[in-house]
């Protein structure tokens, strides 16, 4: 039988949680052999309504914009990184609009079949309940999605790969 | 990391002292500095100062979300504050402010400072939960019902 899990895509946003997912999915992606993307959402959903909410003055929106840009180049080279340390090739895009519909829509477009997502925030409040936009994007994806945990043993797993 | 994970009983003041725009920021810094989440209490200040001299963050129906960034803070910090009598803040509206959602972020953090400052945002469109804030007694009726919305 053939590996069930052919393409993988890790959503990085910036957390420790998020690389730790990386992480996770560099060592998957070696024992299944599939093929790795990892995607990260520049969430101009969020600038949009905090202009339109007057919290955010027009070149503050572009600024922050341009802050959030420079942080997605910022993970992915890091994620880059991780994956050549480990002679692993992975492919890096940013989208922008809301996280979780980019997630999904990534998760289409590129025909994935394992979404892997870092940690999620502790619910603290019934709001988070409805709003996480990761927890959004898990409930929303059209294929399989893996919640990654353990940090320690997470690392001590990449560590190990050769 | 949610908006709420920042918030603790010793980040909020009910009721503020502040009847003025200028003492209300150094107010509201003052309540870090004392929680020990921020050590350059100048520098804070400054970074919210800065924000205000473009334009107001005094918003519609008594709400104000003053905001800045500056590398004298190592992670996001938020501090609540209530005025009961409300002051005048330069609101957009031109009303008087009650509830006061104070936050600095440091330069390399421009997406927790967003969401946190997207969840204020969510926060700020229910009349009926910000009237419940400004009637809330004390810090920790504060925590409570911002667990419950």
């Amino acid at each position: 039988m053939n590996s069930p899990i052919k393409k993988i895509m890790v959503y990085i946003d910036g957390t420790e949680q998020s690389i730790t997912a990386a992480q996770f999915a560099i060592c998957l992606a070696r024992f299944h052999n599939a093929e790795l993307l990892a995607y990260y959402v520049i969430n101009t959903k969020a600038l949009d309504e905090l202009l339109k909410a007057s919290i955010f003055l027009k070149d503050e929106q572009m600024e922050y914009e341009h802050d959030l840009e420079e942080d997605a180049k910022r993970y992915l080279n890091y994620v880059q990184e991780l994956a050549r340390s480990k002679n692993m090739l992975i492919t890096t895009k940013s989208r922008t609009g809301s996280v979780y519909q980019e997630i999904v829509n990534a998760v289409k477009e590129e025909a994935i079949d394992l979404l892997i997502i870092g940690e999620l925030s502790r619910i603290r409040s019934r709001r988070d309940e409805f709003y996480d936009e990761t927890e959004r994007a898990m409930r929303s994806a059209p294929c399989s999605v893996l919640i990654v945990k353990d940090e320690e043993r997470v690392y001590e797993l990449f560590e190990s790969l050769s | 990391m949610t908006f709420l994970d920042l918030i603790t009983e010793d980040v909020i003041k009910v009721p503020l002292q502040s009847t003025s725009k200028p003492a209300v920021l150094r107010e509201l810094v003052q309540i870090l500095k004392d929680a020990g989440k921020i050590d350059d209490f100048d520098a804070a200040l400054q970074a919210i100062l800065e924000r205000e001299e473009k334009q107001s963050t005094g918003l519609e129906k008594g709400i104000a979300v003053p905001h800045g960034k500056t590398a004298s803070v190592k992670s996001l910090v938020t501090a609540i504050g209530i005025s009961k009598d409300g002051l005048d803040f330069d609101a957009i509206d031109g009303q008087t402010t009650k509830l006061f959602f104070l936050l600095i972020a440091p330069p390399n953090m421009p997406g927790p400072h967003v969401e946190a400052l997207a969840e204020i945002a969510k926060l700020s469109r229910s009349p009926v939960f910000c009237d419940a804030l400004v009637n809330a007694r004390n810090a920790k009726e504060v925590v409570e019902l911002l667990k419950e919305e």
